[in-house]
């Protein structure tokens, strides 16, 4: 007995150190896990306070540039009426009518804080399960992809950024239609990797990238970015770089689209699985 | 001890705001990412016995990682800070030893005593937080260079906010 508490005092500080690291090391693997990340959001509801109020002043710096953002957004939306005006030719249809009945549904809300100087980039949203937000829900900013929801509390969301290591995107080039898989590797913040591209299709730079509306999150034709150079690498496939349209350092306003039939389709793929 | 205590908790405050305020916010190019907290557990007097300093810099690290959604990776990196500063400070002591009940500030040993103290600490520091961020060996070069980078900005920050401090 004396032993052992004679070892333990002389280990005493080795002893602390062990287990002070066990935990963090513990917490670092169990609150930085893609499904985990609702726990960051509980820990979040103690510094939330702080935030929002920052966030008031700093709003009020770029007043400017967001009247001009929302303006060009209006005019690009009044072009959307117009054109879906012409092409709806029949007034009446039945409310069962399942092709009239609404696919998406758009929330507008407010990045109270950002980040893209880590290698896992997070961002949180203004908006919660009040205002029918959930997980997994897609993100973009102006017309472009953002994020995608990964938790939320009552009154707000934490959402992974494109900038992040674990976010993986179905993207495809507008001008072929051929798909593949976006991922950021973690060096700019402007720039994201687009893989498995097969080498025989012709690209050039200045293609436009866009979701391919696969994974059910995000919604089809949502742009990326565009390519800014791609290299031929020893396998089959073009290793693009796409430089990326939204600005992640000026994240501001974003819309948040929930895909009201997605629990159908995944459902349906599901039994195939 | 009480007006110590006061002291090293007024000294945690500010530069816990100091970093959540101004430095987090400072993400220039993706390489530069000063941190500055750290000066609390550099400032802690000399005496207090290797656990405690372990105890206050895990409490440190978890204090930062709340305010920056990075749960475990501070606290991680500002223990094993904690966890070397004994033999750091052994290896660099002066000649004549430590006085009793001094704290290793710039203005007890001098500047040059001070920024190679901080150096030591900001690096090692450094060292594994931005290694355990990507956890992964590839880009090795790359996470080197951030690291050397950073700390060279945290090292300044320390050296000027002791600077101010010793002046009081």
């Amino acid at each position: 007995m004396r032993n052992l508490l004679d070892f333990l005092l002389k280990y005493i500080n080795l002893i602390v150190f062990i287990i002070l690291e066990g935990i963090a090391l513990a917490l670092l693997g169990t609150a930085n896990n893609y499904h985990n990340s609702r726990f960051i959001n509980g820990v979040r509801g103690m510094t939330i306070g702080i935030e929002k109020q920052l966030m008031k002043i700093r709003t009020y710096f770029v007043l400017r540039e967001i009247n001009q953002t929302l303006a060009s957004e209006n005019i690009s939306l009044r072009h959307h009426i117009e054109l879906l005006e012409k092409q709806e030719d029949k007034l009446f249809f039945f409310v069962s009518d399942t092709s009239k009945q609404q696919w998406y549904q758009y929330t507008l809300a407010e990045v109270i804080d950002n980040s893209v100087s880590r290698q896992k980039n997070y961002f949180t949203l203004n908006k919660g399960l009040r205002d029918g937000l959930s997980t997994e829900m897609a993100v973009t900013s102006g017309d472009a992809v953002a994020g995608v929801v990964v938790g939320c509390t009552d009154n707000f969301s934490v959402a992974m950024s494109l900038l992040n290591l674990d976010f993986r995107l179905s993207a495809r080039i507008k001008s072929s239609g051929y798909f593949g898989s976006l991922s950021w590797d973690g060096r700019n913040d402007t720039q994201a990797i687009l893989t498995e591209i097969p080498q025989h299709i012709t690209i050039n730079q200045g293609d436009t990238v866009e979701t391919t509306g696969y994974s059910a999150i995000f919604p089809e034709g949502i742009m990326i970015g565009t390519i800014s150079d791609f290299e031929r690498t020893g396998s089959d496939f073009y290793k693009i770089t796409v430089s990326l349209m939204t600005d992640f350092r000026k994240l501001h306003y974003v819309n948040v689209i929930g895909n009201l039939k997605k629990a159908e389709q995944v459902g349906l793929e599901k039994q195939f699985e | 001890m009480i007006n110590n205590i006061f002291r090293f908790g007024l000294i945690f405050i500010l530069l816990i705001l100091f970093q959540v305020l101004l430095f987090n916010n400072i993400n220039f190019s993706g390489y530069v990412n000063p941190y500055v907290y750290i000066l609390f557990i550099l400032l802690l007097p000399v005496e207090l016995p290797a656990w405690l300093v372990l105890i206050l810099s895990f409490i440190t690290g978890l204090v930062v990682d709340f305010f920056s959604t990075s749960l475990g990776m501070h606290t991680a990196s500002t223990v094993m800070a904690g966890f070397i500063r004994p033999y750091v400070l052994q290896v660099i002591s002066p000649r004549d030893g430590y006085e009793p009940g001094s704290e290793p500030s710039m203005f007890t040993y001098g500047a040059r005593w001070f920024f190679i103290y901080t150096t030591i600490m900001v690096l090692a520091h450094h060292l594994v937080l931005f290694y355990v961020e990507v956890f992964r060996l590839t880009d090795f070069f790359r996470t080197l260079f951030r690291v050397l980078l950073s700390s060279l900005f945290s090292i300044a920050f320390i050296m000027l906010i002791e600077h101010f401090r010793k002046r009081k």
